[in-house]
């Protein structure tokens, strides 16, 4: 039996880093699940709900909402942040309009962060990766303190073969990115942005991982400012390694190269 | 960069590497601290965080009502009730009160010499409210004399500026600037050493605390259900402001109360941890009443001034929830803000200063204050929830931060349904009409499609090559980092070109399941000691000294103490209140009993109406024949302790019917101590330095 879900890849994957959304679709391909992606959809509106401007915001989550009404599928978000905009956001959003708030409620009900849902609802911790190199994992904070998701990408992590997963310090620690914040006030995103990146050099770890694009973006355009490597990756992406691009096995383990 | 006063005031803070190491310091130990303090709870932190919300939230909800029982209660016990509307009638309260008052009489004859035609002098503790209302300066302008005890509020005081953070006042500083400031202002060498600098402030503000006409405290407590006043300090300023001047005022924000004495033990068990990751603070004081008929010691007048300034207005507003604060300063402490501008930097738009800085600064300052000048703080955060966090009342700031932004504050009464062109409070008009135009397009799949081809061919042409472009600092983004180029090929059209196999049963075979994988439990912690051993531990890692006797070795255990100190004058309780003969004992070897308010006097000899096993505290309440100065004045306090009478935790405790009917009750955990100089813990500030209890079986 295959179970679908819709994918909403979220406009930062769609516009900026569509790797991420290719990884994420093979992922679920090959735990068994098939990906639709609805082509209505755009931005879930948190830009403009954490701006403040409550009017537009209302207005992409309308169009969110119908677009992914139309299919009583599951909601796959490769993002904390913008599953936190619908599962807290809409309902503030819709708070004094009937109708909405229980159309946003029951979308918010069918929708899950990407290793939300492979650990939570689908029971996988190992999804076959295989990497064989220093991790380290920066837990965004819309993920973590957002929608309490920490131990389901760690899972996941600890699963990956050959993976040595070090702790970055100060980990639970804000990149600076912060949407519209990282431009309205640059000198404290910078001096934010210095700390997490040179916490993240201090692990001598190759990659770092994340579940949200917007901290992978923020924190890969800060190392790259810095020339450095960027080298943030999400999750997906680790998830995606594997060593011949198809199920894990046994056989394959012992024979094939990186 | 733009000519508002904050982002000056930023830029200031950014560049100021005292500043900056101040603020890394308090940072990294004070989330510490936090952590650590609170695995010694009792229960799990979330439930009892969850507890103290609904708690704080029903007093919120019912605030007339409790109010009203509070005031009704503390009248009662002979405390003078005054309300306050706004800033303005607090000041002219606190200027009434000290008109009215008569000259100074003391039985301290250096003291009448002193006053002699002196301006009146006003020692304060720490309060949020005075600084709210800003009585220093009312008070010099009146021509009176106020004088901060409290460590980190005086050396601010000294320095002519403000205090830098709700619980830490100096904790901008470093200890070279103490030094100096010291060393200018009090005339002691210059130095950095803490202990030193400590105890220069103590000899300093010992003759303030004497001659004080006035003491004038905070509230962190009102309890409805007996009128007490709860008050928690750690120097034991708190203490001398409140017992020693003839009148006292305490200053409280109307919502500062709860309802009974079980939900002021569930704050103290959260308020010390989260505010300096202490169990519990040295001093919790409750206090009920002006001195009574036959006390010896203790203000004769007690006034309480609550008030509303704004308050009284934010309940059912969408920033209610503001009103549940305790004032812990945990938020400030964990927020990556403040950590890079500290306290001072947290402007208005015209350059005013608020109090309250942080993440509850950022919502009751727009609050209290008016969004038109203050909303601009609520965009200074990345809405990253370290500091709900750390809430102990589980506060939503990062919410209501948005709701600041969304100018639903509630100021004109109508909560969420303001005008929609207030939103966007704080962005400059270039960024919500950016927002708008992202909005039209986002609305409509055509046009988002749209939108990310010219941002692609728009990427392409300003960086033909590399990956990342370089924007200019101006954009704000630029400022400190690149900005990857938009894909040539969006992630819709690349979906469309991805074959779509389910590989269905046979792939899940392949992968493990979570049944390999556990949660991790933590371990119930054992509660294996006897109450008397807990309490003996948790004592010894306050510094305080644990002697146990018997009725028999009682005053040979005092005797040795006093001898090893070359100590022979006391003061004491009277023999009614400490154990049949301990006194007499004491004299027959010598020892004098001296009055309990002569402060050369090194050692004070007391009794104690019960104690808490797991926080180490000692419960004194004052009455006839049992002065407060005696826990207070001398260098040294020795305590006597009926080992049946300790309890097992603070709840326990507060349930003496004594307390709710005392005075004036002090919890004592250890003796005084500040870490007000960059954290680094000092022990003997203005209370005992030693404190030594001989637990009786
Ligand atoms: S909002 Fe919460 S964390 Fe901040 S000071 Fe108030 S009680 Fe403490």
């Amino acid at each position: 039996m295959s179970t679908t879900i819709q994918l909403f890849a979220t406009c930062l994957i769609d516009t900026l880093h569509p790797a991420a959304g290719e990884a994420v679709v093979k992922v679920l391909q090959r735990v068994g699940v098939e990906v639709e992606f609805p082509q209505a959809q755009t931005c879930c509106g948190q830009p403009a709900f954490n701006a403040g401007m409550h009017a537009e915001a209302r207005k992409m989550a309308q169009h969110t909402i119908t677009t992914f009404e139309a299919d009583p599928a599951p909601v796959v978000v490769p993002s904390g942040s913008c599953t936190a905009m619908l599962r807290h956001g809409y309902p503030e959003l819709f708070a004094d309009d009937p109708t909405w708030l229980s159309r946003a409620q029951a979308l918010a009900a069918r929708t899950f962060e990407f290793t939300e849902y492979l650990v939570d609802e689908m029971g996988i911790v190992d999804v076959g990766a295989y990497f064989p190199h220093k991790i380290t994992y920066h837990p965004s904070c819309h993920l973590l303190r957002g929608i309490g998701v920490d131990r389901q990408p760690r899972a996941l992590l600890a699963h990956v073969r050959g993976a040595e997963l070090v702790e970055l310090p100060a980990a639970e620690e804000c990149c600076g990115f912060g949407g519209v914040f990282s431009v309205e006030h640059p000198e404290i995103s910078a001096e934010m942005l210095k700390r997490k990146t040179s916490n993240i050099e201090s692990t001598d770890a190759p990659v770092i991982v994340t579940c949200d694009t917007g901290c992978l973006l923020h924190i890969n355009g800060g190392l790259h400012r810095q020339e450095k490597r960027p080298r943030v990756v999400h999750i997906a992406e680790i998830l995606n390694t594997t060593l011949l691009q198809k199920p894990f096995t046994a056989e394959n383990a012992e024979s094939a190269e990186f | 960069m733009s000519q508002n006063p904050f982002h000056a005031h930023i830029h200031k803070a950014i560049a100021n590497p005292v500043l900056q190491a101040a603020l890394d310091a308090n940072a990294d130990r004070r989330v510490q601290a936090r952590k650590t303090a609170f695995t010694t709870l009792e229960e799990p932190l979330e439930v009892l965080r969850q507890r103290a919300h609904s708690v704080r939230a029903e007093t919120i909800a019912q605030l007339d009502h409790y109010l009203e029982q509070f005031i009704a209660n503390a009248q009662a016990n002979g405390m003078i009730v005054h309300r306050a509307a706004n800033a303005e009638e607090a000041v002219n309260i606190v200027l009434k009160i000290a008109g009215n008052l008569p000259q100074r009489n003391t039985k301290d004859e250096s003291v009448v010499h002193l006053r002699g035609s002196r301006p009146l002098l006003i020692a304060k503790s720490k309060t949020m409210v005075s600084e709210e209302i800003n009585l220093n300066a009312a008070l010099e302008a009146a021509g009176l004399t106020p004088v901060e005890t409290d460590l980190g509020e005086y050396i601010v005081q000294l320095r002519g500026e403000k205090p830098s953070h709700i619980i830490t006042p100096a904790v901008h500083l470093r200890r070279e600037e103490v030094g100096e400031t010291f060393h200018e202002k009090l005339g002691i060498p210059l130095t950095t050493d803490i202990p030193t600098l400590t105890d220069a402030a103590r000899a300093a503000l010992r003759q303030t605390f004497l001659e004080a006409d006035i003491g004038l405290s905070g509230v962190n407590f009102g309890v409805a259900e007996s009128g007490a006043l709860c008050i928690v300090t750690n120097e034991g300023n708190g203490r001398m402001v409140t017992t020693l001047p003839p009148v006292h005022i305490a200053l409280m924000g109307m919502e500062r109360l709860v309802p009974t004495f079980d939900d002021l033990a569930l704050m103290l068990s959260l308020l010390p941890r989260s505010a300096t990751g202490q169990k519990i603070s040295v001093y919790t004081q409750i206090i009920h009443a002006p001195r009574g008929a036959n006390e010896s010691d203790g203000p004769a007048e007690r006034h309480l001034i609550i008030l509303d300034n704004g308050r009284a207005k934010l309940r059912g507003t969408p920033l209610n929830d503001a009103l549940l604060c305790i004032r812990c300063g945990a938020c400030l402490n964990a927020c990556p803000i403040f950590r890079e501008i500290g306290g001072h930097a947290y402007v208005g738009a015209l350059g005013e200063h608020t109090p309250y800085p942080g993440p509850i600064g950022s919502v009751i300052s727009p609050g209290l204050f008016g969004s038109a000048n203050f909303g601009q703080l609520a965009q200074a955060s990345t809405l990253c929830g370290a500091c709900k966090e750390a809430c102990p009342v589980d506060i939503d700031l990062p919410g209501m931060l948005l709701r600041i932004r969304a100018g639903l504050d509630g100021k004109t009464g109508d909560g969420r349904r303001r005008k929609e062109n207030t939103s966007g409070v704080g962005l400059p008009f270039s960024v919500k009409l950016g927002l708008k135009a992202f909005t039209w397009a986002a609305v409509s799949p055509g046009r988002f499609r749209l939108a990310q081809k010219l941002a692609a061919t728009f990427g392409r042409i300003l960086s033909p090559r590399a990956e990342q472009i370089k924007l200019p600092a101006f954009t704000g983004w630029g400022f400190s980092k690149d900005m990857v180029r938009p894909a040539a090929q969006t992630f819709r059209k690349r979906f469309k070109k991805m074959d779509n196999p389910s590989i269905g049963e046979k792939a899940q075979e392949h992968v493990g399941t979570l049944a390999g994988w556990q949660v991790k439990k933590t371990t119930p912690r054992q509660q294996d000691s006897t109450l008397v051993n807990q309490f003996e531990s948790e004592l010894i890692s306050l510094s305080g000294n644990f002697t146990p006797c018997t009725t028999e070795t009682l005053s040979d255990a005092i005797l040795t103490l006093l001898n090893e100190r070359g100590i022979d004058e006391i003061m004491s309780w009277n023999e009614a209140h400490l154990p049949a003969g301990l006194l007499d004992s004491l004299q027959r070897a010598g020892i004098r009993i001296g009055q309990a308010d002569q402060p050369h006097i090194r050692a004070g000899l007391t009794g104690a109406l019960g104690a808490a096993a797991n926080t180490g505290t000692l419960a004194i309440s004052s009455g006839t024949g049992r002065p407060q100065s005696v826990s207070l004045l001398p260098q040294i306090h020795i305590a006597v302790l009926n080992k049946s009478d300790i309890k097992k935790n603070l709840r326990e405790l507060l349930q003496f019917p004594e307390i709710r009917k005392a005075t004036s009750t002090a919890l004592i955990s250890g003796p005084s101590r500040t870490a007000d100089i960059e954290m680094t813990l000092t022990i003997g500030v203005h209370g005992p330095g030693e404190l030594h209890v001989l637990v009786t079986q």
